[in-house]
């Protein structure tokens, strides 16, 4: 039951803001503020009984074999509480930053947060499909929603892009029900073991075509960068921080259940794609001057140690790639708010121009120096424990190639967070030491993001720290077993 | 026929994906998308499809076709056209404010 109020609670707040809009012109912070509670309590209810105790549910009254089933597992569960707090913590940030105004913007916001949920429980391929679209169609509003035409050419970009992706990932699925007559992922394994192996070719190219065009994989990275550095910047840290993680979950969950066990070189393909992302990212991150682009490319490079990890096709691998995802998303989410906030201030995004004002708060710099080095793998900090991670098992599974690449593009983030940071830090030693007519800026008021931000940088190291703690690195090492266990699934959907 | 269907979706799908290719007006992008989809539902369609089959509508007289690759595509078609009509407002809005809809004259949509 809980599963079910997890799509239906933000789904019901999304109908229900146009219906008070009636009533307030502009909407009351605390009622945004209540539905977002109430959202946040259903997807967390989700992942706490996906993770302690498996369950499925069956919508309709139908049988699992033909009707939609909505599961929660291990694997499903830390992605759930991964998004619940990406999105909690972009809702903050739009409260503070907008009020109650735009209606809808929030509207759409939630339809994004009933989807993602939804994404993260079906077990149907269709569903799946469905559910992908929702999701798509409000990131395209968001990202365009401040409509000043950067966001509109990077929200048409985005669209041409997902859309081609999503009829991909259309077509894998038609050819599927074409090879077996079922959409239902537990059952689908043990249907496609007896399709020929030049089908399977044929599928696994489209559906991984289409989940690499929305994930922003690295050949098909385009609108990545765009989409991520011209939204505003609460949108910039959801895109960054959770919309990319449901992609790499609906990347893992299909490639660990279909072509796990029937070969198909997938694993292999969504390897190479990371150690493409890893270099062609942080390279091109490399050659940036404004720094929002900068943490977008940023992003396709993080996304390459994920798909990394997910490409080792063992549970040890799978595990670290699900623990980079909530690394990354703790980081990017607070470099995104903490840059937001000094471009803010400053009025410029370009690091060069940042580098000569003065007026960027302490407190803010030093939160982004916290998330820098994390980003860049710095030992107690959780970016380090992540990379180690995948870099250990993908030496065992996947040979030395992509070890390398990780060690690479860690010195170019170096490089790059270096410049950065030098940057914010010589901007503040001179408003210290210069000018004392810019002391009008100096109002230390404590605002929700920047608590939220700090809260993060503690999270970071609390997450580097524990994840040399054996009990939390044998309830990971679940995530991985949970994700590579095709029968445990199966069982589970089916109840058996 | 079967093969008939199989084979136009193909050539659909072909042109529809060089259209967004090679084409540089966003209107021409746009009618691209609009192709790949038809063609992927003209799968979705024809894979239901039995030679020979009756409508499945209940007093089944013979063998009914599949009904559920319609309901597929029905919810495709919405999906579709969701996705097409924001695309046309981004490039309406575009259009407005750079007075073209050609891609290499828009600055951020180059390359």
């Amino acid at each position: 039951m809980s599963l079910v109020l997890a799509v239906v609670t933000p789904l019901l707040c999304a109908f229900l803001i146009p219906v008070f809009h009636l009533v307030w012109k502009t909407l009351p912070v605390c009622l945004v503020g209540v539905m977002g509670l109430a959202s946040l309590a259903a997807s967390l209810a989700a992942a706490c009984t996906g993770w302690v105790s498996p369950a499925a549910s069956l919508l309709g009254g139908w049988p699992p074999d033909l009707g939609i089933v909505l599961v929660a597992d291990r694997l499903a569960a830390p992605f759930m509480l991964l998004t619940s707090m990406g999105v909690a913590t972009s809702l903050v940030c739009s409260l503070e930053k907008y009020g109650g105004g735009p209606w809808r913007y929030y509207a759409i916001f939630f339809l994004l947060a009933a989807s993602m949920n939804g994404i993260l429980l079906t077990a149907d391929l269709f569903n799946l499909f469905v559910f992908y679209e929702i999701f798509s169609v409000a990131a395209y509003l968001l990202v365009a929603s401040s409509m000043s035409w950067q966001a509109m050419e990077a929200g048409l970009k985005y669209l041409v892009l997902g859309t081609m992706g999503a009829l991909f990932f259309l077509l894998g699925t038609a050819f599927i029900f074409m090879a077996t007559g079922i959409l239902n992922m537990a059952l689908l394994p043990e249907a496609l073991s007896v399709v020929p192996r030049e089908t399977l070719t044929v599928i696994s190219t489209c559906l991984v075509l289409g989940l690499a065009l929305k994930t922003g994989a690295f050949p098909v990275h385009f609108w990545l960068p765009d989409a991520h550095s011209s939204a505003q910047t609460p949108v910039s840290a959801l895109l960054s921080g959770a919309l990319v993680k449901v992609s790499v979950y609906a990347l893992t969950r299909i490639s660990c259940l279909f072509f796990l066990s029937n070969g198909g070189g997938v694993f292999r393909v969504i390897t190479i794609m990371g150690v493409l992302s890893i270099l062609g990212g942080h390279l091109m991150a490399f050659r940036q001057d404004d720094i929002k682009r900068l943490l977008a490319f940023s992003t396709v490079a993080q996304i390459g140690y994920i798909l990394v990890g997910v490409g080792c096709a063992s549970a040890a691998g799978i595990a670290a790639a699900v623990f980079h995802a909530i690394n990354h998303m703790l980081m990017k989410m607070g470099l995104f708010i903490t840059s937001g906030d000094i471009c803010e201030r400053v009025g410029t995004r370009s690091i060069r121009a940042i580098k000569d004002t003065a007026g960027v708060l302490p407190a803010n710099v030093a939160i982004f120096t916290v998330f820098a080095l994390a980003i860049v793998g710095v030992p107690p900090l959780n970016g380090f424990m992540s990379k180690w991670f995948i870099m250990l098992f993908s030496v065992t599974d996947t040979g030395l190639c992509p070890a390398l690449a990780i060690a690479a593009g860690t010195i170019i983030s170096a490089a790059y967070y270096y410049g950065v940071v030098s940057a914010l830090v010589g901007s503040v030693v001179r408003r210290n030491t210069g000018s004392p007519g810019n002391n009008d800026l100096d109002s230390p008021t404590v605002s929700a993001s920047s608590v939220i931000t700090g809260t993060f940088a503690v999270l970071c190291l609390l997450a580097g720290l524990a994840a040399l703690w054996p009990p939390m690195q044998s309830s990971f090492l679940s995530i991985g077993e949970t994700a590579v266990d095709i029968e445990g699934y199966a069982r589970l959907v089916l109840g058996k | 026929m079967l093969m008939l269907g199989y084979s136009s979706a193909v050539v659909i799908f072909c042109t529809g994906l060089y259209t967004i290719m090679a084409r540089r007006n966003l209107f021409k992008t746009v009618i691209g998308l609009s192709l790949m989809e038809a063609s992927v539902l003209l799968v979705i369609v024809t894979s239901g499809f039995i030679p020979g089959g009756v409508p499945p509508i209940a007093p089944f007289r013979g063998v009914a076709v599949n009904p559920l690759p319609h309901a597929f595509t029905l919810t495709a078609i919405v999906i579709g056209a969701s996705d097409i009509a924001l695309a046309l407002a981004f490039i309406v809005k575009l259009n407005k404010h750079y007075g073209t809809a050609d891609i290499d004259k828009i600055r951020g949509l180059r390359g």
